[in-house]
């Protein structure tokens, strides 16, 4: 789940950035809106104005023109009064009758902070009185008790502060809890695609945020599992059917293979006679091991071969094999010789004792099929230090290195996906190639130093045996 | 002769396929068994068995109205004479193994004649001992039932274990022992670390069997895999 983390880190950045710039938005926003609101119509500036425009000549006090107009023009009415008796000693043409024309001190306070009938007042000093500038009803909103607490004001860049601290604060919480369920509801989707690529079967709750795609990746899991098992079954009916042919093959191939070994043995023939029905019974010979790597190949290749493992001593195995290859050895022009150093006296391995008497008898096998006419082989059982190794050797005609690259790299054509006319070969090398893969250990093939072709099956120790 | 004996053994092979009974009946004919009987189902074995009372039979995996597995289990309700199967499932092998169902032997198509003759003569030898077995050697006579080795006109008896070692000797003639097969047949299933006993038992047979025990004729050592007795004549 590292994702999930690197994806919560990555909403948390995110998120915190979204907020402050918003705050820097806003603040920005703002203070452009308040500082247009100052501009030239702030209406203390003009009661100001209007105030220093009061004249006086002699008992008559009247206002400038320009500013009566102005002022008109604005709809505002005006009154000037007297500082020392409270009255009216001049007012615009346009004053509502509802406006007294005497004030008190208190009448004087209460307007100042206030409204005259509604009307917002806004207050200038001229040189013997006070004028009052009556805006029209509802153009402005006046805070009637402009004071606040000292501490307030003087605390306010702390304050500010913690508010937006703890705006932030709550901010990232709800993001928190908001998005911890959103990624909580995305972890068995992501469990779930791991799990596909696994090829195991997934079935997620097609509920809450994200029931489409857990549908979805239900719904591909399902396919996917089709298709293994559709695959499963073609690779076992492959496997059957080849079970089934080499099954079909060992009758009639019995039949061949016994009359030619009886005919080889009668005296009736002629010498040419007797040599061709040699070669019937040689080819016979070698279509019956064919048959028999053809089954386990696949069984091998398919997984249906039960591998057994057990403790095991690889010397008296290999040796059993060479035993019963030199017992069997017809005509005598493949002498097989033991080379194993006699002070092995045994090889304990962990391993499926059928399958590495198999191997070892398809090497030895190949060393025969590939010399037909006539090579030593040599075999012998080696305990090295990282492993132990099974050496089959023959002083045949061998191969050339290309052909060796060739065996020790290229794919068997079994495995093969391209076109294999090329590289047909028995399938000898490939079984061995396969038990040693399930015994964990590898083949390889080298040029003999005696001679001819060499392989070696190398499988590893048991465990016990590697540490001491 | 001890083959001659076992080649008078009754026979009885079954197997669904015409040509493969007359096949392996020519084989065995050559051999110089001369009491055989073939069936064809399993139907006709029963029958047969009764009738002939073989001392062997060679059985098929499949046939037409059964299997031989089945075939083994009516067979053994009667009799206990040894059975070799004919299969051509290499799969088969997995069921034989250990051979859990009473089976003797077990062989899978296509086979070699030799082999096939060698199976039923190791199974015969396992089964059926004559009366007085001696076997002869190039410079000895043994005689198993008496445990002796006549030499030269002098009876020597042999041990236990020389004895064992010999008739396991004699039930592969003309073949190699591996040295874990004679162990394994002399001390049992964990049969390592015993190669130095061997061969000291080896040595005291050749002082028993052969003429001059320093250039053994008879009890060949194969070198690094393990024995082989080779028979007079």
């Amino acid at each position: 789940m590292k994702n999930i983390s690197k994806l919560i880190k990555r909403f948390i950045g995110l998120m915190m950035l979204t907020s402050v710039s918003i705050l820097v938005i806003n603040f920005i926003a703002l203070a452009f809106l308040v500082s247009s609101q100052h501009g030239n119509s702030s209406p203390w500036k003009m009661a100001g104005q209007a105030a220093e425009c009061m004249e006086k000549s002699g008992q008559d006090v009247y206002m400038r023109e320009d500013m009566a107009e102005t002022l008109h023009s604005l709809h505002v009415w005006a009154v000037y009064v007297d500082n020392t008796t409270g009255a009216c000693i001049w007012h615009s043409d346009d004053l509502p009758d509802t406006v007294p024309l005497k004030y008190t001190a208190s009448d004087i306070a209460a307007f100042t902070r206030g409204y005259i009938d509604g009307y917002p007042i806004f207050t200038g000093t001229g040189k013997d009185g006070l004028l009052l500038l009556g805006y029209p009803k509802d153009s402005f909103w006046k805070h009637l008790s402009p004071s606040w607490d000292y501490r307030l004001i003087a605390n306010l860049p702390k304050l500010l502060l913690l508010v937006f601290g703890l705006n932030i604060l709550a901010i990232f919480f709800i993001y928190m809890v908001a998005n911890t369920k959103l990624l909580k509801s995305l972890k068995p989707i992501s469990e779930g695609i791991l799990a596909l690529h696994t090829g195991h079967p997934v079935s997620l709750r097609e509920k809450g945020l994200f029931s489409e795609i857990s549908a979805n990746i239900n719904r591909a899991s399902e396919v996917l599992q089709e298709q293994k098992q559709l695959l499963k079954k073609k690779e076992m009916a492959r496997a059957n059917w080849i079970a089934g042919i080499s099954h079909d093959i060992r009758t009639p191939l019995s039949m061949v293979m016994g009359y030619a070994h009886q005919l080889e043995g009668s005296p009736h023939l002629s010498e040419e006679e007797r040599q061709r029905v040699e070669v019937i019974a040689k080819q016979s010979q070698r279509m019956k091991n064919l048959i028999n790597d053809l089954n386990l190949v696949s069984r091998l290749e398919y997984t249906m071969q039960p591998v057994r493992l057990r403790r095991i001593n690889l010397l008296s195995a290999v040796r059993q094999v060479v035993a019963d290859f030199i017992n069997l050895d017809i005509h005598g022009n493949h002498p097989i010789h033991w080379v194993t150093n006699d002070d092995l006296r045994s090889l304990m391995i962990e391993g499926d004792e059928d399958l590495l008497k198999r191997a070892v008898s398809n090497l030895i096998q190949n060393s025969i099929t590939h010399n037909p006419s006539g090579c030593s082989v040599y075999v012998s059982v080696e305990k090295r230090q990282q492993d132990c190794t099974v050496l089959v050797a023959d002083n045949g005609r061998g191969v050339t290195q290309e052909q060796l690259d060739r065996l020790n790299n290229a794919p068997h054509y079994m495995s093969c996906e391209e076109d294999t006319t090329l590289q047909r070969h028995g399938l000898g090398l490939l079984i061995v190639k396969q038990i040693a893969a399930v015994h964990k250990g590898r083949v390889l093939i080298r040029h003999s130093t005696y001679g001819g072709l060499e392989v070696r099956l190398c499988l590893p120790l048991l465990s016990e045996d590697a540490v001491g | 002769m001890y083959l001659d004996f076992l080649r008078k053994k009754r026979i009885l092979l079954v197997d669904d396929e015409q040509a493969l009974l007359d096949m392996v009946s020519s084989i065995l004919v050559e051999e110089g068994f001369s009491h055989l009987k073939t069936a064809k189902t399993v139907r006709e074995a029963l029958d047969m068995a009764e009738s002939f009372q073989p001392e062997l039979a060679i059985l098929d995996v499949m046939l037409p109205d059964g299997n031989g597995f089945d075939l083994l289990r009516s067979l053994r309700q009667t009799a206990d004479y040894p059975i070799l199967f004919l299969t051509a499932r290499g799969e088969d092998e997995d069921l034989f193994r250990g051979f859990g169902l009473g089976a003797d032997d077990y062989v899978v198509k296509p086979f070699l004649p030799r082999e096939l003759i060698y199976r039923i003569y190791a199974i015969l030898r396992r089964g059926y001992k004559e009366e007085a077995p001696i076997v002869h050697l190039a410079g000895s006579d043994i005689d198993f039932d008496r445990a002796e080795v006549i030499k030269e006109g002098e009876h020597i008896p042999l041990t236990a274990k020389e004895h064992t070692i010999l008739s396991t000797l004699y039930r592969n003639a003309g073949r190699i022992v591996t040295l874990d097969a004679l162990c394994q047949a002399v001390w049992g299933d964990n049969p390592y670390g015993y190669e130095n006993s061997l061969m000291a038992h080896i040595r005291r047979i050749r002082e028993k069997i052969e003429v001059s025990p320093s250039k053994p004729v008879s009890l060949m050592t194969i070198k690094g895999l393990g024995y082989k007795l080779i028979l007079r004549g």
